[in-house]
């Protein structure tokens, strides 16, 4: 009798379950995507620079930017999000004497990237600058009593697929690229800058990527751009080149002198 | 091919190639003067954060110059499938980009032409867009 029962148990949550079950996705497979021994997602790999999705506005570099349509208002009287040149060229140009780009500007600079993955850390190199980015795994919380950082203090976690990256302890600095855009102005990101960053393969080879902006000195509320980023097991022959900025850097300022 | 496909990369068709991202091109350049130089390529320094090469142009008075011409950076250049062997040092060139700020004998050199016409791009024409 008990036997019978369970069976009979078992076909009724079969049943519903079948019917509660979308068409679309019992039709749909889901994606073969990497993954590691222990079953999460696997974003170990060599991949090409975010990519805009189509319709999104694009800038005159070759780096990737935000498309204004995604902002959320800005706060009234909030810290300006938009900061003018001034003619001085550390100012102006401070990438121009090696300075860093600080995420996001860092991962939207149109640059290969390399990531390693394993259970306790993401880690995240940028063959731009060849900026690296450690992103503990092991649901530790951020670090305390840091100063300010270009890149930010950064933890990962997972939520099904999906790894999420939240980022706090920014020094205030260029949001994006837009300044190359637009030769009058930046755009720039205050000191209490907060991002998430979403990762999640969308088939074997192409990672969805969403950056949500949480600006709370400059926005009235968060606001997210979605990206795509391709795998690119082909450049993992040669690897990330190398990238030392003060090699040559020949005319910081403009100012190139006698050869 | 692979000459139209240098052909597309230097009118900035291929892969939307703008190679200027350590700095913009306004930090270093000015379009209010475009150089056309004629010479012999006399070095490549593939290096970071642009590639810079040197072209030795005769004067009118019998005097040489060398210019230093500024392209992109080695790895993204690399990653369009252009690389160093691309500018043959010896060879006679055209290069056409613009002068440094400070008037020097420096510039963006935007593309580099042999005399038999094979064009090998160092950055792209949309550089000159990034101010």
């Amino acid at each position: 009798m008990l036997r019978y029962t369970r069976s009979l148990l078992l076909m009724l949550a079969l049943a519903a379950l079948t019917l509660l079950t979308p068409l679309s996705a019992q039709n749909t497979p889901a994606p073969k995507i990497p993954r590691t021994a222990d079953g999460k997602p696997d974003f170990t790999g060599t991949y090409q620079w975010p990519t805009y999705l189509p319709g999104a506005a694009r800038g005159r570099s070759n780096a990737t930017i935000f498309d204004s349509k995604n902002f959320a208002p800005l706060k009234p009287g909030g810290e300006p999000f938009f900061e003018p040149r001034t003619g001085d060229p550390r100012h102006d140009e401070p990438r121009d004497f090696c300075m860093p780009a600080g995420f996001p500007a860092s991962v939207l600079s149109g640059n290969a990237m390399q990531l390693f993955q394993n259970r306790n850390y993401l880690v995240w190199v940028h063959e731009f600058q060849r900026n690296t980015r450690i992103i503990p795994l092991d649901g530790r919380p951020h670090r305390e009593g840091l100063e300010p950082m270009y890149d930010g203090d950064p933890v990962g976690k997972w939520e099904g697929d999906t790894l999420v990256i939240d980022t706090t302890n920014f020094k205030r600095w260029a949001l994006d690229d837009h300044h190359y855009t637009n030769g009058q102005e930046f755009r720039m990101h205050s000191d209490a800058l907060h991002t998430i960053e979403r990762l999640r393969w969308k088939n074997a080879t192409a990672v969805s990527y969403t950056i949500t902006i949480d600006d709370p000195k400059i926005f009235t509320k968060p606001w997210s751009q979605e990206f795509e980023i391709i795998a690119k097991p082909e450049w993992e022959k040669d690897g990330l080149y190398e990238y030392v900025c003060q090699e040559n850097n020949r005319c910081p300022g403009g100012k190139c002198g006698s050869n | 091919m692979k000459r139209l496909l240098l052909i597309a990369a230097i009118t900035g068709v291929l892969g939307g190639a703008r190679l200027l991202a350590h700095h913009s091109f306004a930090a270093e350049f000015d379009d209010k003067q475009p150089i056309k130089l004629t010479g012999v390529l006399k070095k490549v320094e593939w290096t970071n954060p642009h590639i810079w090469y040197y072209v030795e142009v005769k004067n009118p008075d019998g005097t040489t110059t060398m210019w230093a011409l500024s392209g992109g950076a080695p790895g993204q250049l690399m990653r369009r499938g252009i690389r160093k062997d691309q500018l043959v040092v010896g060879s006679v060139v055209n290069v056409d980009g613009f002068r440094a700020k400070d008037g020097s004998h420096n510039g963006f050199g935007r593309s580099v032409t042999y005399q038999d016409g094979r064009n090998v791009f160092t950055a792209s024409a949309a550089d000159q867009q990034s101010k």
